[in-house]
């Protein structure tokens, strides 16, 4: 057989764009985010970013993965203030928050 | 087998000298006009079947929807005043109207009887402009003359569009085409809105913003910002409504503060050319279908009058079994005299929307073509693609001396890994750029 021309991909090269950012978020009476700060290496707080949530958008939930290592996160689709659109989730498994690029 | 081939033109030479638009080939568009008038006749469609099945007049009726027999797509008066809307499922509709009466559309027929009146239309201008099915605009520059102001004008064209048994249609006149559709759908059935230019800017400041061609999730998102008329719109300064809303936001700042004219442009008329085929037995097999359309279209390839055209919009139509049809068009982003290039999106389009019943008669129409050969189709390809070569060889060069100076991987390109993932970090991914 003729060997498809194409480089093949090598998943070990492979590098994981958009990964979650730790960070903390203090929520309002409804679990909906308030205010978000970073967290930065060694968890220095002298470093850490705070903002203030604008606006929430959209929330959801995602449960996947069951049947492996179970997936549960709480989504919040939000914009910051100065202008930021990010979505940010809980980790429903371990109480941590994350943010990511929308 | 035995069928009969026939390729025809649905148009003659003579007709179209006689409207004064002759090019090669077919026509070539009139000159636009910057006044305009727009005859609308909501519910088109069902007024088609009305008028065929008069006893339908005064039942709740519904047609469904040509892509999908499980939806609504137009529902009569009477059946709107039980709940039933577009876009509903026939199970919801019957729930809300058990007397409800479901037609299957029939396309082709429709389309027919609005062909028919736009080539009425045609007597009084020559600048004529369909916008959807049920609406069409009219250039009415140099009228004045022949028939008189717009009152006379609308009055004209009244007259042809309450032809017998038409449904009664709502008539706007104004500049550009925008103020005239506006107009028409302010008017009632036979008390046309005519919008003199000096009004114009009054006539729109007054109008909801739901007249502006905008999204829907655009509609809601201006109401819920508290704007309601054109006049709230356009108090806002434009860039502040670009920022907001883009592309679509500047068009439609401009087209409340009356700032553009459309003007009718007119259209092409179309000179089809048509191979069909009746078969001796009705037919619902897919794979003879796409057999038979492929065969068709080379049969009309062949037609001389194609010679030094490329293929624009084709069009298969077809008669079924027991009264029905069915009809698919394609619009070649890349026009075409090749048969296989032209089926491809036709097989596309069959497989979304199959016949609902047994063919009687088909036929393959060509009905726009864009000037061009086969040959110039291969230059296109090949500069196309010594184009893509050449890009990729800067890409590789620049990458090169990227690496050299920084003697480490620095360039990467993204890939597609999950696209359909739920969670966002794993659709796309880095991988090296490889030179």
């Amino acid at each position: 057989m003729v060997p498809p021309a194409r480089t093949p991909l090598r998943p070990d090269r492979l590098r994981t764009l958009n990964l979650p950012k730790r960070v903390l978020v203090e929520v309002d009476a409804c679990g909906d985010p308030e205010t978000v700060r970073s967290v930065a290496s060694g968890d220095d707080a002298r470093n850490a970013k705070q903002a203030i949530v604008a606006e929430v958008f959209e929330t959801w939930r995602v449960n996947d993965e069951w049947w492996r290592i179970p997936i549960r996160r709480q989504y919040a689709e939000v914009l910051l203030e100065g202008g930021k659109h990010v979505m940010l989730f809980e980790d429903l498994e371990t109480g941590e928050w994350f943010m990511q690029r929308v | 087998m035995t069928a009969s081939f026939g390729i025809h033109s649905e148009d003659s030479e003579h007709d179209l000298r006689a409207h004064g638009h002759v090019g090669a080939h077919g026509c070539v568009p009139p000159r636009p006009s910057a006044n305009a008038a727009c005859l609308w006749i909501p519910l088109y469609a069902l007024h088609c079947e009305e008028r065929r099945r008069p006893e339908l007049a005064d039942r709740p009726t519904a047609l469904l929807t040509p892509e999908d027999s499980r939806r609504i797509w137009l529902a009569a008066p009477q059946a709107r005043r039980e709940g039933v809307r577009s876009g509903m499922t026939v199970s919801q509709a019957i729930g809300l109207c058990p007397s409800l009466t479901l037609l299957e559309p029939d396309p082709v027929h429709y389309d027919e009887q609005f062909a028919h009146l736009l080539t009425e239309l045609e007597n009084i201008s020559p600048v004529i402009e369909p916008a959807e099915l049920g609406r069409v605009f009219i250039g009415v520059d140099g009228l004045e003359g022949l028939i008189g102001g717009p009152a006379e004008q609308l009055a004209a064209i009244q007259a042809v569009a309450d032809g017998p048994g038409r449904p009664a249609g709502r008539l706007g006149w104004g500049k550009g085409k925008f103020v005239a559709w506006v107009a028409a759908a302010r008017a009632k059935p036979g008390r046309p809105v005519i919008v003199p230019p000096a009004d114009r800017s009054a006539f729109l400041q007054s109008q909801p913003i739901a007249v502006l061609p905008l999204h829907p999730d655009n509609h809601r998102r201006l109401t819920q910002l508290g704007l309601h008329t054109l006049a709230d719109l356009v108090a806002l300064p434009e860039a502040a409504v670009v920022a907001q809303f883009g592309r679509e936001g500047r068009a439609a700042w401009r087209l409340a503060a009356g700032t553009v004219d459309e003007p009718v442009t007119g259209r092409v008329r179309p000179q089809p050319i048509s191979a069909s085929l009746d078969f001796p037995a009705p037919v619902a097999d897919r794979g003879l279908l796409t057999h038979t359309i492929a065969v068709l279209i080379e049969h009309a390839l062949r037609d001389p009058r194609r010679t030094g055209w490329r293929v624009q919009t084709v069009r298969v139509r077809a008669a079924l079994e027991q009264e029905g049809s069915w009809m698919i068009e394609a619009i070649l982003k890349d026009p075409s005299a090749l048969r296989d290039r032209i089926a491809a999106p036709l097989h596309a389009r069959l497989d979304q929307t199959p016949p609902t019943g047994a063919i009687e008669h088909l036929a393959v129409e060509f009905t726009s073509f864009v000037r061009g050969t086969d040959e110039l189709q291969l230059f296109a390809r090949d500069a196309v693609a010594a184009a893509r070569a050449g890009r990729r060889r800067a890409l590789r060069a620049a990458a090169l001396e990227i690496q050299t100076r920084l003697r480490r991987q620095s360039l990467y390109r993204v890939i597609e890994v999950q696209p359909w993932s739920r969670l966002p970090e794993r659709r796309y991914a880095l991988i090296a750029f490889e030179h």
